[in-house]
């Protein structure tokens, strides 16, 4: 009688969870995020949680550049660290309020992404991804320099930096930091979401896809690719900032080599392409560096690069297992069973060739 | 005044003179055919007057205005429009937005009339050349002469006044031919002003819907005239068929 009852609300569920689009998916994903917290998390959980939110936006941000538009750059620590940096400056220089210091920050590295951008979005493919690359190293080593140890302090970097909420008590910071970041979270995933599938995203894709043919198309290949150069930039250093009022500090780590695979990584275990997909592959990297590596295998902090070495080969694997990435994964087997369901309604015979039909990439 | 207008165009790859001191001009209206045998240096010449390449010497204008050194997409945009021999869709988008990239650009997007919306707009370049049923499909899984159509419908997004075709029937069976050289020429009906380049192999089909053909071989120009003059033309004929013993 109850499982009777409860089959039928669970099929009506399923029924309709089944037809939702991704972004509903994320929707869901969203809410529940919402409502975590309420679990009673501590301190340290829920900073860890508000990082992987930041994570989230920085790897959307490569997402977009990369995933959308195909121009390839390994040098996000760049924006990262450079916003970082100079909400770090704004403040100490000036004593400015984080809400004063962000807005500038952000507009001045998406400035200078404008900036670089130019000479990078010349050369091409693999040819971009070094000249990317070298950027970030570039600017890390001025900011490390010895005889400029007055201005960036050097390897130490900056230290102290206020708190989102200092007027609240310990405990309930984390959990509004926690918030603030999930609202950050959301308005720029929606943003570059709608960004990516506008009209515009439209001609992003197509300069992956072909550039030639987009410049036969009428379309001023340069311009699209300076401005999602600009945007990935801008949500990029927004990301960086959060995180050095989080963590209240702002060092050369920050423009190291690590910061510019990480969003890399999130990108491939969530889904490249997708915008929704770094989202859950944030938490996924974060589940798997502070709970899986830290805590079950007891890899110390001081081996960051054995972590790096880690997560690269996972990300190996996924591109020979799952490709189009784990969101995508899910999404795929949502809409599967969804057909599956169709046909065993319609008849065994078709089920059967279903079945046997391969699934191609 | 002549619509693209051709001058002493000269065009080299190091030892290799790939177009030869070629002079030609389309009018408005008109239908040209460019022929000739492998190596003539027709993709080349489209190339040139499309922007992809840079002209050695040589003079090209399109309604009075120079072009040579002008960017591909400003020339796009000043009513050029081109197609590939080898086909170039947008593999990751549906067929729709593959029109709908050329309907972003300046001039597709100034030239949408008030009363269409944008989507309507895209439809209507797909229904010119038929291509309405797969539309919502990934170009991935479109034939290869649906994507031949594809190419017209995005270079006719742009509304041009001078449409080039590279090879538009290389690789179809005969019936896509004969749909092909349909839709042609329903575009040619619709907007009579527009001049319309093709560049083909197939004599069969070219024939039957130009005014005007240019014979290249080698990178010159060695004949030009209508089509039943260059069927009787003994050096064509040579070219294409050897020399008589």
């Amino acid at each position: 009688m109850v499982t009777t009852y409860l089959t039928r609300i669970y099929s009506s569920f399923t029924a309709h969870v089944f037809d939702i689009p991704p972004r509903m998916l994320a929707l869901l994903l969203f809410s529940f995020l919402v409502v975590l917290p309420i679990g009673g998390l501590n301190q340290y959980v829920l900073g860890i949680l508000a990082s992987a939110n930041v994570l989230a936006i920085f790897a959307a941000s490569w997402d977009l550049l990369v995933g959308r538009t195909g121009q390839i750059s390994l040098g996000h620590a760049l924006f990262f660290g450079g916003g970082a940096y100079i909400t770090a400056l704004l403040f100490e220089n000036y004593g400015l309020p984080f809400w004063i210091t962000i807005p500038i920050a952000v507009l001045i590295t998406t400035l200078f992404a404008l900036l670089i951008g130019f000479p990078c979005l010349r050369v091409k493919g693999p040819y971009l991804a070094l000249v990317t690359m070298a950027f970030p190293i570039i600017i890390g080593s001025i900011v490390g320099w010895a005889p400029l140890v007055d201005i960036f302090h050097g390897e130490i970097g900056f230290r102290g930096l206020p708190r989102f909420f200092p007027f609240l008590k310990i405990q309930d910071q984390a959990l509004a930091e926690y918030y603030l970041t999930l609202l950050l979270l959301f308005i720029s995933s929606v943003i570059l979401y709608k960004i990516a599938n506008s009209k515009t995203g439209i001609v992003l894709v197509s300069i992956l896809d072909d550039e030639v043919a987009s410049k036969a198309s009428g379309i001023n290949v340069t311009r699209y690719k300076l401005m999602a150069f600009a945007i990935s930039g801008l949500f990029a250093s927004l990301a960086g900032c959060t995180q050095a009022h989080l963590l209240k500090l702002a060092n050369p780590p920050m423009l190291s080599l690590s910061w510019s695979f990480i969003p890399v990584i999130v990108t491939f275990l969530g889904g490249i392409g997708t915008i929704y997909g770094p989202l859950l592959g944030a938490y996924i990297y974060y589940i798997l560096d502070r709970y899986v590596l830290t805590i079950l295998v007891k890899i110390p902090p001081e081996f960051v690069y054995a972590k790096l070495l880690i997560f690269t080969a996972i990300v190996v694997i996924l591109i020979l297992k799952w490709p189009r990435g784990l969101a995508r994964f899910t999404t795929d087997k949502l809409q599967d069973l969804e057909e599956a369901r169709d046909i065993e309604e319609r008849g065994p015979k078709i089920w059967k060739t279903y079945k046997k039909k391969k699934k191609i990439v | 005044m002549h619509l693209l207008e051709v001058e002493n165009l000269t065009k080299r790859f190091g030892g290799l003179t790939a177009v030869n001191n070629v002079n030609f001009h389309v009018d408005e209206g008109e239908i040209v055919g460019i022929i000739g045998p492998n190596g003539a240096g027709k993709t080349t010449l489209f190339h040139l007057i499309s922007g992809f390449l840079k002209p050695d010497s040589g003079n090209m204008k399109f309604k009075g205005e120079n072009i040579v050194g002008v960017p591909p997409h400003e020339i796009a945009n000043k009513g050029i429009a081109r197609t590939f021999q080898v086909v170039r869709p947008f593999r990751h988008l549906p067929v729709i937005a593959n029109v709908m990239v050329a309907l972003k650009s300046p001039r597709g997007s100034k030239k949408i009339e008030w009363i269409k919306t944008f989507e309507r707009k895209a439809v209507d370049m797909l229904e010119n050349v038929g291509l309405t049923e797969l539309m919502l499909e990934p170009a991935e899984n479109v034939g290869h002469g649906d994507l031949k159509r594809l190419e017209m419908a995005r270079a006719l997004a742009l509304e041009p006044d001078l449409l080039m075709l590279d090879e538009p029937f290389g690789g179809l069976n005969p019936l896509e031919t004969d749909f092909l050289t349909k839709s042609i020429q329903r575009i040619h009906l619709d907007h009579p002003t527009r001049g319309i380049v093709i560049v083909e192999h197939k004599l069969y089909a070219l024939m039957k819907i130009v005014n005007r053909v240019i014979v290249l071989h080698q990178g010159e120009k060695i004949a030009e005239g209508k089509p039943e003059e260059i069927a009787k033309n003994k050096k064509v004929i040579e070219v294409y068929m050897g020399k008589a013993m």
